[in-house]
């Protein structure tokens, strides 16, 4: 991870500290109708139930936490290997194992209703009227703040992606889910598609309240020795600092594309990683495989935020989509 | 569970490409329980993103016993034992005495938890069957047990002679060693299952506890072995890990009945199961 102290340094060198503590760098925002600490969230898959990283961290210094993807009954995941470390990254195919809305709502909202962060708590199902039904039963329970519709797993054949990879039926799905949600509704879309701007104006047009992009990347690693695939799927999904760069350009196109708030997600380990998420235009972001290694990243990243706003004198909301372009680049023109 | 930045104190270089890794771990040391792991991170390589999971080999003081210093009776020291196998352990036989390192420990549910306890109160003797470095689970159970008075024999098996490593860290707590090697370099050649088949066949009358940790194939036969004979068996499983916390469920492996789908997972339900427990369906 890289070093906090790193972060905005250099053109405020001069100002009095005393100054840059008054300073209120404005990390507290407002998505979608819901109020956020701060910007910072930890990513669905990552993070459990929450419950388990409070030993570590103090969980209610995050703006908040999206939940492991639930679907309307238990799954049991995909065989064993299941992970592969790749550079800078790894693959992944849990195949979306979870304990089912019900179990979820029993056992696991209390705890997260106990905290400051927001619980988002991401969704998934292997037909429309199944993510309806998931978000039915999630409906029951108290202090649920906003559902994230995953339509983007690229591990199961029930996981969405056949959702995120075609725009009518991620009309479908997020109109049909949002017909029925009690909360405000983000869509989690899927990086595995040849123009992202297409699904995010599909999404916003079924009435989606916010995106988080991206998911995983669909990759492959192979034992040379025995020609088998390191994970028993055969592929599986990249998260970690690899996909950056990839995340960080298809968040600066959609929100180019769309008007509802975007959450950037893919690889961030540090603040200026979500710096540069947010320049390129979002709103939040949320911190994934870096729970893993280093479950302290997303605490990091709240502060090293606060410690930039506070350096540059710039309050949070005017740091979003503020990416200065070369004068010669139209700023729509993207080549890829 | 804590999270701590820990100090090398010593690598010692070992046979066969292994290594005793000191980390001074005065927090972590005292609420090690026998068969726990710990998670290990190697910050500044962006190509080995993940923590490392490794057996806790042992405890020590930092200053042995009578010599005036160190606080009390509690260890401060945590050893991994372990042996080259890819690019992590490559880094971490690079560290030196003072470097730095984090370390996420104690890990996992280990040999004596209640519910194991009672397996062993009731058995005549238990046998540890070790597997290469499968070796660096058993030697806290085995100092414990030998604490409670329970006799005990090791049952340890290598490719050769050069991996087995720490024999004669069990000779104070365990009454036989037996050893083979699959190059015939040292003991009964073949598997280490070989001379535990017939150890059970010639002591019928007794009652085993098994504990075993090792390579899969060795685990399955062990399990196979034991439910053909009637002893509890209990293993210390492995597998890849993305996180220890229990999050990633990346280390799921399939066990027998309920909990979890029919996964559990080996940092948090595990990493010791019974045998019959765990589906021994090929790798």
């Amino acid at each position: 991870m890289k070093n906090q102290s790193s972060i905005g340094l250099a053109r405020n060198q001069s100002r009095e500290p005393e100054t840059e503590a008054a300073f209120s760098p404005g990390l507290e925002i407002d998505l979608a109708g819901i109020h956020f600490q701060n910007p910072v969230l930890t990513a669905s898959g990552t993070f459990g139930y929450g419950q388990e990283f409070a030993r570590l961290i103090d969980l209610n210094k995050l703006g908040g936490i999206v939940v492991k993807g639930i679907s309307a009954e238990p799954m049991p995941g995909n065989p064993a290997p299941r992970i592969y470390e790749t550079e800078a990254g790894m693959l992944n195919a849990i195949g979306l194992q979870n304990v089912g809305a019900r179990k979820f709502l029993e056992e696991k909202l209390p705890f997260l209703r106990t905290l400051k962060a927001r619980c988002l708590v991401n969704v998934f199902g292997y037909s429309t009227e199944n993510y309806v039904r998931c978000v039915e039963i999630l409906n029951e329970g108290e202090g649920i703040d906003a559902y994230e519709l995953n339509i983007s797993c690229p591990n199961t054949r029930c996981g969405g992606m056949v959702y995120g990879s075609d725009p009518k039926l991620t009309e479908e799905v997020v109109a049909a889910s949002k017909r029925v949600s009690r909360c405000p509704l983000f869509v989690k879309l899927s990086p595995n598609v040849t123009d992202i701007t297409v699904f995010a104006r599909a999404a916003e047009a079924a009435g989606a309240d916010g995106l988080t992009l991206v998911n995983t990347f669909v990759g492959m690693a192979i034992d040379v020795e025995t020609h088998t695939p390191r994970i028993s799927n055969v592929t599986g999904g990249l998260s970690g600092p690899a996909i950056k760069p990839v995340a960080v350009r298809m968040v600066y196109q959609v929100c180019r594309a769309v008007k509802i708030p975007v959450i950037g997600i893919g690889g961030i380990a540090s603040a200026e990683d979500a710096l540069e998420f947010v320049i390129a235009g979002a709103r939040a972001v949320q911190v994934g495989t870096a729970n893993f290694y280093a479950p302290e990243t997303s605490i990091r990243v709240v502060e090293g935020l606060r410690a930039y706003c506070q350096h540059h004198r710039t309050h949070f909301s005017s740091l979003v989509g503020s990416l200065r372009l070369p004068e010669d680049q139209p700023p729509a023109s993207i080549e890829y | 569970m804590l999270d701590e930045t820990v100090a090398v104190i010593e690598n010692r270089p070992l046979t066969g490409g292994h290594f005793l890794l000191s980390l001074r771990s005065p927090h972590q040391a005292p609420l090690v329980r026998p068969g726990q792991f710990a998670m290990l991170r190697l910050p500044g390589h962006s190509d080995v993103l993940l923590r490392r999971p490794m057996s806790i080999y042992d405890v020590k003081l930092a200053h042995p016993q009578g010599s005036g210093k160190g606080k009390g009776n509690l260890p401060e020291i945590i050893q991994l034992l372990y042996k080259i196998v890819g690019r992590g352990t490559q880094l971490m036989a690079e560290l030196r005495p003072g470097d730095q390192t984090e370390m996420l420990a104690p890990l996992g549910h280990g040999f004596f938890e209640e519910k194991y306890l009672e397996a062993a109160r009731q058995a005549d003797e238990v046998l540890h069957v070790a597997g290469g470095i499968g070796i660096a689970a058993l030697l806290m159970p085995a100092k414990s047990l030998a604490r409670a008075g329970i006799r005990q024999r090791l049952f340890f098996g290598a490719r050769g002679v050069q991996e087995l490593v720490g024999t004669e860290d069990f000779v104070p707590f365990v009454g036989e060693t037996i050893l083979s090697t699959e190059d015939g370099s040292c003991g009964t050649p073949g598997y280490i299952t070989r001379p535990l088949e017939a150890h059970l066949e010639n002591h019928r009358h007794q009652r085993f506890l098994l504990l075993a940790c090792g390579p899969w194939a060795m685990l399955e036969a062990t399990a196979e072995m034991a439910c053909r004979h009637g002893c509890p068996c209990l293993v210390s499983m492995e597998n890849r890990m993305g996180c220890g916390l229990g999050v990633c469920l990346g280390c799921s492996i399939r066990v027998r009945g309920e909990g979890h789908g029919s996964y559990e997972r080996v940092c948090t339900e595990g990493p010791v199961f019974w045998a019959k427990h765990v589906m021994w369906e090929r790798k």
